[in-house]
């Protein structure tokens, strides 16, 4: 156990994802298309019946943070497949007799996912800004909103290694990640304000970690009230630490 | 005890009922080219993964360079490298930077990284592709690949679960070679797994025989060779060959078992080129027509089915499609 071996380690994860996407991007591209429709289509449409108390933000800005959420997020989920895929092949057994720790092994495939949601964020941001959305003037705030991204999705990186090693093929994979990703989001303050929910529904979005990793997301790139982000991270933190112990604890199932 | 490199006590592993090892003995002395012979399911990965600390025994003790593999696996580990039977190379990044991410990940530093990938990418005739894609690599150039992964890390013990499967005789021949360089330039422990026969003869220092998770014989190929011991000779004759005919050969020196098969037989010896002569003239003396005459000597094979009691090679078939089937899916993502 030491702190040297688990940077090297994750840090050769990460650096292994930014080459793969540097030869590939066709995932980051495909993948950033259904959250600018949300933009482009659901926010005008909606917001034009101003029916949704949104402050004095525009719909289509006041979900932005939420879809960029829901789209991070989902990058994250499907990590998972990466990992399955891993385990067809040999490499996840050749990760394990190598001297890395499993810890640092999940640790770093989970980073490696909150650095591919990076990408997606920085390729989705931009859009936004184009089709009009205000991102608040402070230059910190975004770089701020990357790193709640990183750590988010790789929280959610965590939370689908976890599930790859109970499920172990892609088939049943593909259609868990779903299932996981809408009702968080549904269920989370995306595109409406918790208040203005069910209250069973509102009960969901208080333990549901996408609604304080959208409020975060939002105080920093839209709203600049920043005034909740340090019980937003203190509960996205510990999202990460349960889920990355639970998934090395299980990891090592994923290979027998 | 140091001077051995696996040193295996009792070893069983059960999956449910399955009974993976069954109380496995084995002793590998260092630097050794060792391997592990049987037909699939007769549990070569099973030991091969407990030997690389993937997993725990369920009963009985292993160590590996002196190393307890359950309470001193991460020592272990900085010792040994382990290419398994499937692909275990990234696909999507270049050769070059699948041992740029493996070396970080073993934590060599800055300056012994540069030196490991040239010298490894060199072992392998791999410096000309180094910079393409893998997955515009053959399946040969990605075995050397895994294999360059694997001794780049410089290992004092290297762990190969079916190295060769579904490569080209050519390739497969090349891939010895550096192996067997490896290990007679630099000492390292080869402890490999395979159901080619003629691999484990020609190349192995000492083979061990497994089947039904049970280890049989371990043995130098020589001397399996020879206790098998007789060669048979076959002889065809236009006719039916006779009762009498089969005792008249029987009575013959060093003749220890004759087989008739309608107008074939099949009669084993201690020497065929001694007792050939014996054997034709007790034949004509009886009558019997000789069309053909056919010596074979004992191989691998022959020790191989009296140990293990089954054909090593020819039932794999089957599986080896289906190997050859996943490697093609897992390429194609």
């Amino acid at each position: 156990m030491n702190i040297n071996e688990y940077t090297r380690v994750i840090l050769a994860m990460i650096e292994l994802e930014i080459r793969r996407i540097m030869h590939d991007r066709t995932e980051l591209y495909l993948r950033a298309v259904q959250p600018l429709l949300w933009l482009l289509v659901f926010g005008p449409v909606v917001g034009s019946f101003h029916s949704i108390p949104t402050g004095n933000i525009p719909y289509t800005d006041y979900i932005m943070p939420g879809v960029l959420v829901q789209s991070t997020t989902t990058v994250a989920i499907f990590f998972g497949l990466v990992v399955i895929w891993e385990r067809e092949s040999g490499i996840l057994k050749k990760l394990v007799a190598s001297p890395s720790p499993d810890v640092a092994i999940v640790m770093g495939r989970s980073m490696a996912a909150g650095t591919r949601a990076i990408f997606q964020a920085i390729f989705i941001i931009p859009f936004a800004v184009l089709m009009g959305v205000t991102i608040f003037p402070n230059p910190l705030y975004p770089l701020a909103a990357l790193i709640i991204v990183f750590v988010a999705s790789s929280g959610f990186a965590s939370l689908s290694i976890f599930i790859a090693s109970i499920l172990k093929t892609r088939e049943r994979f593909m259609g868990l990640g779903q299932v996981i990703i809408l009702p968080m989001f549904f269920g989370s303050n995306a595109l409406y304000p918790v208040s203005s929910m069910p209250p069973l529904l509102q009960l969901f979005a208080t333990v549901n970690p996408m609604t304080y990793i959208v409020d975060a997301l939002r105080g920093l790139l839209i709203t600049g009230n920043i005034s909740q982000l340090p019980l937003d991270i203190v509960v996205i933190i510990i999202f990460d630490a349960v889920l990355i112990s639970i998934a090395s604890m299980s990891f090592k199932r994923i290979i027998e | 005890m140091n001077d051995l490199a696996v040193d295996v006590r009792k070893l069983s592993k059960k999956y449910g009922t399955l009974l993976a090892l069954d109380r496995v003995d084995l002793k590998v002395e260092e630097g050794k080219l060792f391997a592990l012979l049987g037909p699939n399911g007769a549990g070569k990965t099973t030991l091969l993964r407990i030997l690389t600390t993937q997993f725990e025994p369920t009963s009985g003790d292993a160590f590996v360079l002196g190393k307890n593999v359950i309470t001193q696996g991460e020592e272990l580990r900085e010792l040994i490298s382990y290419v398994p039977q499937e692909m275990s190379v990234w696909m999507d990044i270049s050769g070059y930077e699948n041992l740029l991410i493996y070396s970080k990940i073993y934590g060599l530093s800055a300056e012994e990284r540069k030196d490991a990938i040239r010298d490894s990418l060199q072992l392998m005739d791999l410096a000309d592709a180094a910079n393409r894609l893998v997955s515009t690599f053959s399946g040969g150039m990605i075995r050397k690949l895994e294999l360059a992964c694997a001794v780049m890390i410089k290992p004092k013990i290297l762990f190969l679960d079916e190295p060769t499967i579904g490569l080209d005789p050519a390739t497969r021949k090349t891939i010895w070679k550096k192996l067997r360089a490896l290990n007679r330039e630099s000492g390292t422990n080869v402890f490999f797994s395979t159901h080619y026969m003629d691999e484990a003869e020609l190349y192995a220092d000492e083979i061990g025989i497994m089947n039904k998770g049970k280890l049989i014989k371990v043995a130098s190929p020589e001397e399996l060779k020879r206790s098998v011991s007789s060669d048979l000779v076959t002889i065809e004759s236009g006719s039916l060959i006779s009762r009498s005919v089969a005792s008249h050969l029987r009575r013959l020196k060093d003749v220890s078992c004759v087989e008739p098969k309608g107008d074939i037989v099949e009669i084993s010896t201690r020497s065929s080129e001694e007792s050939l002569g014996g054997i034709v003239k007790s034949l004509l003396a009886d009558g019997v027509v000789i069309k053909k005459i056919s010596t074979r000597k004992p191989t691998i094979d022959d020790a191989f089915l009296r140990y293990a009691g089954t054909k090593g090679s020819s039932q794999d078939v089957g599986r080896l499609q289906e190997l050859k089937r996943t490697r093609e899916r897992i390429r194609r993502g």
